[in-house]
This record gives C-alpha cells, structure tokens and sequence, in this order.
C-alpha cells in the first residue's frame, strides 16, 4: 500500500505571523493536533506547529499565548514523502525521526499528510485484504 | 476438518436452497459494487447517460433480493438464520437504492457541481467502491475461519473517511450562495443519497457480525 492511498488530503492551515491562540482555537475547533504553517513569501518553505509545540514551549513556560507568534515556535523544514512512497518506507521514517506525522509533497506544494492513526487504519485495510499488517 | 464439522457446514450452507441464496447474495453485492464503479466512472467522465444507467443495475438487484427472500421463505437455512440474512440482503438493496438515487440526482436534473465539491464526490465514490470490496471480503469470511470482525473494523474506518469528507463538503456548501430552492434541494440530496451508501454498508456489516455469531 502506498502513501496516496492512506494520505488525508484536507490540511489546516495557519500563517506564521498568526498569533499561538489562533492555533489553540483551530485545533480545539477542528479536533486537530497539528497545523502546517503557510509560508511567509516565495523564498520562504511551509513548516509545522503541533499540539506539543504549543504546551511545551508556550503554556509550560507561562507566556502568553497571544503574543507570540506562530513562527517562533514552529517546526522547519517538515518531513516530506512522495505519494507514490510505500507506507513501510513511511514507518521507518516516522520512527527514524520519532514524529507522529509526515507530509506529502507534490512538486513544490504539500499535497496531504499521513498521520499515524492512517497508518495504522492502512495496515488494517491491508490485512483485511490479506495482506501483511505493514 | 472433523467430521462434525463438515456436518455442521452443510447443515448450515451446503444445501441446494442454501448454495442459491448464497450465489444470489454474492451476485447481489457485485451488483452494489458494479453501481458504485459505475457511479465514479460517470462522475469522472461527466456522463450523464452512463449515470442514468445505474437505475437499470438497482433493478436487477431488486430482482436479485425477490429471489433470495423467496428463497429463504421458502425454507433455506435454520429459521433462527432467516430474520438477519433476510434483513441483510434488505440493507444491501437500500445502498443500491441510495447510490440509485445519487445517480438520479445527478443524471436527471441539471446539477452542475463546482471543481472542489466534484472532487470530493469522487473521493466518496471511490471510498463507496473500496467499502463494497471489503463488504463482499466480509461475506466470504462466513464461510472461512477468519476473523470477521477485522473486516467490520475495516468498514468503520473507510465510513468515518466518507463522514469526514461529508462534513468538509457541507461546511464548503453552507458558504455557497444559492439562489434557487430546488437547486439547494438537489445539491443537498445528491450529497445525502451518495454518503449515506456507506452508512448502510457499515450497518450491512453489523448484520453481517450477527450472523456470524448466530453461526458460533
């Protein structure tokens, strides 16, 4: 099974400037545990900010979430696969790097985002089909 | 396989009227599978014929389902079997009828999707196809000695992919300015009649979970 089969297409989004409370409110609202993070111009890439980034080096510190700024605490560059990726290529990578999420990348653009609970609900499709678990 | 085994099977599945309804069910399912590839090749292509010509495919399913009920009543498997394999076959023919009535909706009436509702329809169609392959896998583990509730997991999850999609579209609908009553009304019971295929299958497969047990 490969990435384009397992992939979410639908990413949430936020810029970097966007204050850290704008985030909270997203993931709250949508159920969400990350966010990637729009880049600022041409030049600049896409990066990520997740639920982690936001207790440990916002809430955990005592600032206040509305002043700082999405790209302070923001993660970049992401990872990255390719849609045509095998998904075992995808657990390596997720362990190698400990994340719990990769995005997909079409040319430039990020084309969707494989989480673990995809890979996990892939697995389980595969060996439904009868095939291995991974 | 021992021998009381071998007794058991045929007792349950391996009788002439038994084989029949099984063959018919079978059939029924590729029935539901061929509408739904139908659906998404239709959609893909933009053909509104090809569309319409999933009514002439939910009637030979209607035709399919009369046979197995007859069947059934007419004294294939135990009595205890009958209620959830009638009930069964009857929850298979409300998922062609639905995808039926998507089709109408689109083949009849001038409905005219935007770029993005599109290709979140073929993503729900192509989930309504992979949903039909797993509910026929399921079928087949009645008679092998796998586990079914893996392939009733299977459903869940593709159901949940289909409602999160159902979701996105109708947040993206609501924002859409319509300026026609009827309109509205076709747009919304497309989307209605297309996700709701899933939704059925999940409970086909419940029905499914049933017989199963019943079979312990």
């Amino acid at each position: 099974m490969n990435v384009d089969e397992i992939m979410v297409r639908k990413l949430e989004t936020i810029g970097s400037d966007a204050p850290v409370y704008d985030a909270i409110e997203k993931m709250v609202d949508k159920r969400i545990r990350s966010l990637l993070v729009k880049p600022k111009d041409e030049k600049d890439i896409p990066g990520v900010v997740t639920i982690r980034d936001i207790v440990y080096k916002v809430l955990a510190k005592g600032l206040d979430p509305n002043k700082i700024r999405i790209g302070e605490i923001a993660s970049k560059p992401v990872v990255t696969v390719n849609k045509d990726m095998d998904m075992t290529h995808v657990i390596n990578l997720m362990t190698k790097f400990n994340i719990t999420r990769v995005f997909v990348s079409n040319g430039k653009d990020i084309a969707g985002v494989v989480s673990l609970m995809d890979v996990l609900s892939g697995a389980l499709i595969e060996r439904a089909k009868g095939g291995r678990l991974v | 396989m021992r021998k009381e085994d071998v007794l058991f099977e045929k007792v349950l599945f391996g009788g002439k009227p038994e084989q029949k309804v099984i063959d018919n069910i079978r059939n029924h399912i590729r029935i539901l599978y061929s509408a739904c590839e139908l659906f998404k090749d239709a959609l893909l292509k933009h053909d509104k014929a090809l569309m319409l010509s999933i009514t002439d495919l939910e009637r030979e399913g209607d035709i399919v389902r009369r046979e197995i009920v007859s069947n059934i009543y007419e004294g294939a498997f135990l009595p205890f079997l009958r209620p959830s394999i009638c009930r069964f076959v009857e929850i298979v023919d409300e998922a062609v009828d639905s995808i039926e009535d998507a089709a109408i909706g689109y083949g009849s009436y001038n409905l005219n999707l935007d770029k993005p509702t599109e290709e979140d329809c073929l993503r729900i169609a192509d989930l309504n196809i992979k949903i039909c392959e797993m509910l026929s896998i399921a079928f087949e583990t009645l008679f092998s000695k796998e586990d079914l509730r893996e392939k009733s997991l299977v459903i869940r999850i593709y159901e949940k992919k289909v409602d999160e999609i159902k979701f996105e579209v109708l947040g993206k609908l609501r924002e859409t300015e319509i300026n026609n009553f009827w309109d509205g009304k076709i747009l919304s019971d497309f989307i209605s009649s297309l996700t709701r295929v899933s939704d059925i299958i999940e409970d086909a497969s419940d029905y499914l979970y049933i017989v199963n047990v019943s079979l312990r």
